[in-house]
């Protein structure tokens, strides 16, 4: 097993340069989640490791293997490449049954009949759908469909397999099936995968790694605790899991802690800025990490409880002061009125 | 073989075929006599002569006339049948659709046979009328009464581009307007038709362009009292002066592609401009029809009067002539009728011939052309590469030279290229001059095939590890097989009907039913000419009935 490696790659669809220079390092044997809103470039970087985009600039490789190199004007067809591709949309082949479709690249590449046969029974069973081979695709379910899509790209044992967003075509409930089935099957099998996503949840859950995009360059990367817990930028903080926002001054801003102004009080937290006091700041904190209160106390707003929603498992809690909207999670609803909110000075990162 | 060899393959044939005519007749144009004599020298003599013709000017200013009178009939006739059958409850809308495409299916020549026997001076319908009035209402043999025909018969076109343009156009954009507080006629007036305005606009430019492609209608209506358009100028040309005048042919062509050239590129920017719109689907919601109450038997007598004019009274005169000895005052039909003009014809082998010939260009011909049209919208599908436009430019050329010129055209070819010649009278010069003539038609239903493959079917079988030709021998085709299937009836519908291309090649052994019926009508066969007409739209008939049967749509 290699590692694949992404180096400065650049790539323009039209006028629109929708990578700028993203390097990625895939290990042997890990999965790193690409992640991103959309139109950040993770779909086109995934087509591109794939061989079905031309960047412009840089290099993809997987060991000593040149998949793509600008500068030696080096590019392997997407043939060529022997990766594992999953479409969002499945792709499958609809002229073709279950057997024929995930036999396919192993027709291609020249396995006999007998040897076709056994593999991809054994990869059907893997994936459970051992009894469907002779199926058609639209006689399947979405979610059988995405397990076939899944078996055709590992079928012939890749080195990298690429999925892009597999599970965003799935309704919710079985999307969360989807996704712990698929974290099973990877961890199982040991593959090294790059797992394309716009949702955050799915990334942390799937993924030993996260490279997150903006505007096609690399926002942060890192574990997924890492990211949701230390996230360097604004658009990191703001992307990762949900969140308040408060824009104020900042009052103070040295070793590593910085203050944020808002009406008149004082909100301490963790600097992530390099900014001197004085100018416009913005403090994110998690929803979940925001407490209410009876009473005043230190980094504690006074605030009015506009409305108590019921989610099932807890409340949601909205609170309101001028323009400034936070939302809040309680075991209880609490009384409607003025209520003192907490943003905890170890919770709060002032951008 | 690498796909870069089956690009320059099939593009490489393909310039040359749709080159080599034209570039051959511009050649042409400019020697002073035909390529073949060894007198021959270069110079303008041929145009000086054509241009100083008075009947050339004649020709051009009736071929003008014609093109714009039957645009004018033809474009708002068509855009309001359009509305009536897409957007109103006129009854018998599922049935009235294969009836109106009827006259783009029926070879013009068997349209206007149909009328001369029909409603000519001594047709059964003017022989009736006057036995009732005691007078003939109507002179067929005038330029009016041909622009009405060639208006009447050409609604069909106008109606196909304006309905597609409102079936795309999406329903949510009239109901908005509805609910805003427009009534149904105000909708019409304020949304969907200036939505559609650049469809009707690009229908109006196709049957201007269509007007100078006439030829069966000007030849067969406009003889009697010498009405030339352009095309007839050319085919009486031939003959004028006896020996082959082919530089003065050539400068007629020169000049009807000088006109029809800019037509065809204003088309291709109007149908963009027309598409601009169709995007914006609606979610193919069916919509409540607008209600025509009171209307809707009028709108329907309407649609059936026009179809009776276009449709009925042609065929069923063509037909009836077939089956009798003769007709006119005091004559009963049942004492006339007779099978003797089917049995005639076997009498002919040529007719035999031309009959077989006829069903073997259209099934086994069809079969290759649509392989040809598949080779080449495949050589450029999913190519991202500026050489793609030079298959949209190589397209437009053939679509200007109307089939007549393109038969000429190739025949020249055949004479020119000494190893071509002794395929010039076998099939295969027909078949060749057929897959020219329609390669804009045939690409453009074969490419609609195609659009509708999902680029990831074949992305996925090429990161499975499938290089560009496997993908499309694996994926595309199978995809696209059945509308492979339905563009071979289509073409087939086509190529039975087709009667201009063929005239110029037309000899022992490359006869079809439409070049023999022009040549069978010059010598006053009329007895045969209406059995053969017969047949030739029994087979159109039985093409169209399958069609149907089987859901083909019947437009590109």
């Amino acid at each position: 097993m290699v590692d694949l490696t992404v180096k400065d790659v650049a790539l323009r669809l039209g006028e629109n340069e929708i990578l700028k220079g993203v390097s990625v390092v895939v290990p042997a044997g890990q999965v790193v989640a690409l992640l991103g809103p959309s139109g950040s470039g993770k779909t086109t970087l995934l087509r591109a490791i794939a061989g079905l985009e031309t960047p412009f600039r840089g290099s993809i490789a997987i060991g000593d293997r040149v998949f793509f190199d600008a500068a030696r004007g080096v590019e392997l067809p997407a043939e060529q490449r022997g990766l594992g591709l999953v479409f969002q949309s499945y792709a499958l082949w609809p002229h073709r049954t279950v057997f024929d479709n995930v036999g396919y690249g192993l027709k291609l590449r020249g396995v006999s009949a007998e040897k076709i046969k056994t593999r991809v029974g054994k990869t059907l069973s893997q994936i459970g759908l051992g009894h469907l081979a002779e199926r058609y695709p639209h006689q399947l379910s979405g979610g059988q469909q995405q397990r076939v899509a899944i078996a055709r790209a590992l079928v012939y044992e890749p080195p990298v397999i690429l999925l892009d967003e597999p599970l965003s075509n799935l309704d919710a409930k079985l999307r969360e099936e989807a996704r712990a089935w698929l974290r099973t099957l990877i961890v199982t099998l040991g593959l090294s995968a790059i797992h394309v996503t716009h949702d955050q949840v799915e990334a942390m859950a799937i993924a030993d790694r996260i490279v997150l995009l903006d505007a096609g360059l690399i926002a942060q990367e890192g574990a997924p605790t890492a990211l949701y817990n230390e996230p360097a930028t604004l658009f990191a903080a703001e992307f990762m899991g949900s969140n308040n926002r408060l824009d104020g001054k900042l009052a103070e801003n040295s070793g590593g802690r910085a203050t944020l102004e808002l009406f008149g009080e004082r909100l301490f937290g963790i600097s992530r800025t390099k900014a001197a006091p004085g100018g416009k700041a913005t403090g994110i904190i998690r929803i979940e990490r925001v407490r209410c209160s009876s009473t005043p106390g230190p980094n504690r707003l006074k605030m009015e409880l506009k409305a108590p929603m019921y989610l099932g498992e807890r409340w949601e809690l909205v609170f309101a002061r001028d323009t400034l909207s936070v939302r809040a999670y309680a075991s209880a609803p609490l009384e409607p009125g003025e209520h003192y909110v907490e943003f905890p000075s170890e919770a709060l990162w002032v951008f | 073989m690498p796909i870069v060899a089956y690009r320059l393959l099939v593009l490489g044939v393909t310039t040359l075929a749709v080159v080599a005519p034209l570039s051959l007749v511009i050649y042409q144009s400019f020697l002073t006599a035909p390529f073949f004599d060894p007198t021959a020298k270069a110079g303008f003599l041929a145009y000086s002569f054509v241009f100083a013709d008075p009947d050339f000017w004649q020709a051009f200013w009736t071929t003008i006339t014609i093109a714009g009178g039957m645009a004018a009939i033809a474009v708002p006739l068509g855009a309001l049948l359009a509305f009536l059958m897409v957007r109103t409850d006129v009854p018998g809308r599922e049935y009235l659709e294969p009836l109106i495409l009827i006259p783009i299916f029926v070879s013009a020549v068997v349209i206007a046979f149909g009328y001369v026997v029909a409603i000519g001076p001594v047709g059964i319908f003017s022989t009736l009328a006057k036995d009732l009035l005691g007078f003939v209402p109507w002179n067929l043999y005038s330029l009016l009464a041909l622009i009405v025909i060639a208006g009447l018969t050409h609604v069909p076109h106008v109606y196909l581009y304006s309905a597609a343009a409102l079936r795309g156009l999406s329903t949510d954009l009239e109901e908005a307007a509805r609910v805003s507080g427009a009534n149904p006629f105000r909708v019409a007036i304020n949304v969907s038709l200036p939505m559609i305005l650049p469809a009707i606009l690009f229908a109006g430019v196709l049957v201007f362009f269509l007007g100078f492609e006439l030829f069966g209608l000007p030849l067969v209506l406009g003889d009697p009292q010498d009405v030339l358009v352009l095309s007839t100028y050319l085919y009486k040309l031939t003959n004028k002066l006896g020996v082959p005048s082919y530089q003065l042919m050539a400068v007629v062509v020169v000049a009807i592609i000088a006109i029809t050239a800019p037509l065809v590129f204003m088309q291709r920017l109007l149908l963009r401009q027309a598409q601009r719109y169709v995007s914006v689907r609606g979610k193919g919601l069916k919509t409540q029809p607008l209600r025509l109450h009171g209307w809707r038997w009028f709108a329907f007598g309407a649609i059936m009067l026009w179809l009776f004019v276009t449709v009925v009274v042609p065929l069923f005169g063509i037909t009836l002539r077939s089956f009798v000895v003769t007709w006119g005052e005091g004559v009963r039909l049942l004492n006339v009728l007779t099978l003797d003009h089917y049995r005639e014809l076997t009498d002919y082998p040529n007719v035999i011939r031309g009959i077989l010939n006829t069903l073997g260009i259209g099934v086994i011909g069809g079969a290759i052309a649509v392989a040809w049209y598949t080779a080449i919208a495949l050589a450029v599908h999913r190519w991202n590469s500026g050489w793609t436009r030079l298959v949209d430019y190589l397209v437009m050329v053939p679509r200007a030279m109307p089939g007549l010129i393109a038969g000429l055209a190739l025949l020249w070819v055949f004479l020119f290229v000494p190893f071509l010649s002794p395929l010039k009278s076998t099939m295969v010069s027909i078949w060749l001059a057929y897959t020219i003539v329609w390669l804009a038609y045939g690409m453009r239903l074969v490419s609609g095939t195609l659009l509708q493959v999902a680029p990831e079917l074949e992305e996925a079988a090429r990161t499975a590890g499938a290089n560009d030709l496997r993908v499309k021998r694996d994926v595309t085709v199978p995809l696209i097989k059945y509308g492979m299937l339905a563009s071979w009836l289509l073409i087939f519908l086509i190529f039975v009907r087709e009667y201009s291309t063929g005239i110029y090649l037309l000899g022992p052994g490359t006869e079809v039913i439409g070049s023999l019926l022009v040549s069978l009508w010059g010598t006053g066969a009329i007895d045969l000419v209406s059995a053969l007409s017969v047949v030739n739209v029994v087979m159109i008939g039985v093409g169209l009935a399958v069609a149907v049967r089987l859901g083909v749509r019947l437009h590109g």
